[in-house]
């Protein structure tokens, strides 16, 4: 003998159900600093199914997202970055170094790819002229998202030794918005993979 | 109906540099080329002209990056020439075991991205690997493994440290039988023959006419290198040979190239040995007072002082490891240079594209820019 | 090597600036104004510019300076002046050749013709020192972006101080 449902029976996310406490549906989410549970009441089964998927499917929204999801997709960007090859100046040498036998970079999931629309950092390791502006925000747009900029070297992070030539650019974040600046004139490829690193540490912390 | 002009660059894997290779081809057969230079002109010679003379050195060595002391070297000739100046012997041997030791490092860079463009991937890291040696070397008295300014006008900056011709020459014993190694991983393969034989030929009238000079000359059957024509620092004391390939192709160069690290092994041995032997001051004692900077033994006081200085005009040429560098060094009295004009060797070498690259196809490019071996910070300066 | 005598320098019999004024100035008369010695160098000649083509070509056809490293421009702010380097296989030496420019009218002969490396050299002065060579073949921008209207290394081009460099970000 089942009782009749007097009202739809709807899973109460996140709240406790005491004896003589009000339980309402619109209570927030994290009311007590406690483990929220899906408190699932006598269901009939096709009530259960809907009503399971509208648990499921809050549940994902509000913690999955944050729990299960961007930590697997930070995760697995962040030990698979693939910079663009591209070299500008003297940092690019130690970027290539690098990638030698004693520093091996590629170590860190980190391969450079010729096309930028397979990259998802682009690592700017020299000085940035005027004349080659465009085609780095060029470069820059090509790349899908999420991406990453990374300034390495001092040309790259304020112009450098050359900051006051007349065709240099004094900073490539003043071109396309950088996340890691690597301090060197050139940085030591210890300090490059100090800095993609760095950039591993960011990419953990990614809420969006 | 099929032609069309690409860019290959600045972005490119190809490219070693920030310049854009712009061909015309007619399907896979190369038409016309155009280099487009310039993405990293950083103005280092009107930069020059607001520096200190010593000041200046650090923009040298990023003018070329995989060759930074021979471009040290170069300016330092020069602007010692302008200011009057004469540095000590040992200093002077100091300065060729610095070039001679970039050449090895620069090859090995050269060594490095080549066979990455002929699709040869372990020898890449075998190259990496030893120029980290040379590197650790370099490290070890002046400090950095490539932005050294060691060089100063006047002599050197600081000597060798203890023990330190012993670690070169092991260095030395090390590399002979690496580079024989490279010759089998390369020469021994027929893909190797087959992509670089006869490719790019440049002959001996035509590297003259378009002012192409270094192994590019060399590998035409030209014997001439300015450390042997026109010696400089000590290189009139020490004994080597030039080296000279017939075929004007990319496999001379090649083999010009190989042969001179072995060259320079040769002469590093006989710089270690002169430099074990004759201890002595590396820095001229008679540094006006002017000149002063941090490591001249002269105070900072003289630092700024204005006065009548002499004037001078400086002119040096070096044999840099991608070709012959110049310099032309106006001093008009005062701390700063007037005017600094610089030639860079890759400056002459890629402006004869036209001639050793019109006629073969797109695949064949990799192949010949890499043995013409560009280093674009020198040609942009 | 120890007690190595340092081999013959084969600058002894070496062409001297006294050698370049009676070779050039018989063929060119007063169109040289005057040969000087030069450190490391045979000599500096000082051309009228007028006479370039012609006088770069002899030194190349008969005496024998075949290679042509730079060419160059320097700005003296009442006038200009272009020089051009070459190297002689034969003698090996390099001699300069350099001719003055009025400041109101920069312009010389190009030398492309007698050699095709100019061809970059004179982009480069072109650009940087604002030097106008007739008859070049293709002259446009070579390192300054095409379109830029400046010549940069003339004396009145004034660099930035590094603090007055603010340019306004794109992404603040």
């Amino acid at each position: 003998m089942t009782t009749p449902a007097t009202e739809v029976a709807r899973p109460k996310v996140g709240t406790m159900a005491f004896e003589g406490r009000p339980v309402d549906d619109e209570l927030p989410m994290v009311q007590q600093p406690g483990v929220p549970f899906i408190e699932i009441e006598a269901l009939r089964a096709k009530e259960f199914i809907p009503a399971a998927k509208e648990a499921l499917t809050s549940l994902i929204a509000e913690q999955g997202q944050a729990k299960l999801i961007r930590p697997v997709f930070n995760w697995a960007g962040r030990n698979s970055l693939f910079p663009l090859h591209w070299g500008l100046a003297c940092c690019a040498i130690e970027f290539a170094a690098a990638f030698g036998a004693r520093w091996d970079a590629e170590r860190f999931g980190v391969v450079p790819r010729s096309s930028p629309r397979q990259c998802d950092v682009m690592i700017v390791n020299g000085t940035v002229t005027w004349k080659v502006a465009h085609k780095l925000i060029t470069l820059y747009e090509q790349m899908p998202e999420p991406k990453w900029v990374v300034a390495m070297g001092n040309c790259a992070t304020g112009g450098g030794p050359f900051r006051t030539a007349y065709s240099v650019v004094p900073g490539v974040d003043k071109l396309v918005p950088v996340d890691i600046y690597i301090a060197g004139c050139p940085p030591r490829p210890e300090a490059f993979l100090d800095g993609i690193l760095r950039l591993e540490q960011l990419i953990r912390e990614r809420k969006e | 109906m099929s032609e069309m002009w690409i860019n290959m660059g600045p972005q490119h894997p190809m490219t070693h540099g920030l310049w854009n290779l712009r061909v015309r081809i007619d399907g896979e057969v190369i038409l016309d080329v155009d280099p487009e230079m310039g993405y990293l002109h950083r103005g280092i010679e009107k930069i020059s002209e607001d520096r200190h003379y010593n000041e200046v050195i650090t923009l040298m060595d990023r003018c070329c990056y995989v060759a930074g002391l021979c471009w040290e070297h170069l300016y330092i000739i020069a602007s010692e020439q302008a200011l009057h100046l004469e540095p000590p012997e040992r200093a002077q041997y100091l300065r060729v075991m610095c070039d001679e030791f970039q050449r090895i490092a620069s090859h090995l860079m050269w060594y490095a991205a080549f066979v990455q463009d002929i699709g040869l991937m372990s020898p890449f890291l075998y190259s990496m690997r030893d120029r980290d040696l040379v590197l650790d070397l370099f490290q070890s008295y002046t400090g950095a493994r490539m932005t050294y300014e060691y060089m100063r006008v006047g002599g050197v900056r600081n000597d060798l440290p203890p023990g330190f011709t012993d670690q070169a020459r092991k260095v030395l014993d090390w590399l002979i039988p690496r580079f024989h190694e490279y010759d089998q991983l390369c020469l021994g393969s027929s893909i190797f023959h087959k992509r670089c034989d006869n490719l790019g030929i440049l002959k001996a009238a035509d590297c003259v006419a378009h002012g192409v000079t270094g192994p590019m000359i060399r590998s035409a059957g030209v014997k001439r290198d300015l450390r042997k024509d026109r010696p400089y620092a000590s290189y009139r004391q020490l004994d080597f040979d030039v080296a000279v390939a017939d075929g004007a192709d990319v496999t001379g160069r090649y083999l010009v190239r190989m042969e001179e690290m072995r060259q320079s092994v040769r002469i590093l041995r006989q710089v270690l040995d002169w430099l074990d032997r004759h201890p002595g001051p590396v820095m001229a004692e008679q540094l006006p007072r002017w000149l002063g900077a941090p490591y001249a033994p002269v105070g900072r006081e003289g630092y700024l002082l204005k006065r009548n200085y002499p004037k001078g005009v400086g002119f040096s040429a070096v044999e840099e490891p991608h070709g012959e560098a110049q310099a032309y060094i106006v001093n008009e009295g005062g701390e700063h240079p007037y005017r600094v004009k610089f030639r860079s060797p890759v400056f002459g070498n890629i402006s004869a594209a036209r001639q050793y690259l019109v006629g073969y196809r797109v695949a064949d490019i990799p192949p010949i820019m890499g043995s013409v071996d560009v280093c674009v910070g020198e040609v942009d300066r | 090597m120890n007690g190595r005598r340092p081999g013959p320098d084969p600058r002894r019999n070496a062409t001297q600036p006294d050698e370049l004024k009676t070779a050039l100035g018989s063929k060119f008369g007063d169109r040289i104004l005057s040969v000087e010695p030069f450190p490391g160098m045979a000599g500096r000649v000082r051309f009228e510019r007028k006479a370039a083509v012609e006088v770069l070509q002899s030194a190349r056809d008969d005496l024998g300076f075949s290679h042509l490293s730079m060419v160059g421009g320097i700005d003296w702010v009442d006038h200009r002046e272009v020089f051009y380097v070459l190297w002689s296989d034969a003698i090996r030496q390099y001699v300069l050749f350099s001719t003055d420019l009025p400041a109101d009218d920069p312009r010389v002969e190009s030398v492309s013709g007698v050699w095709p490396s100019a061809n970059w050299h004179e982009r480069e002065a072109w650009e940087l020192v604002g030097i106008n060579f007739d008859h070049h073949p293709d002259l446009r921008h070579l390192l300054t972006p095409d379109g830029y209207v400046f010549h940069p290394l003339l004396r009145s081009f004034k660099l930035h101080e590094p603090e007055e460099l603010e340019v306004k970000s794109r992404h603040v």
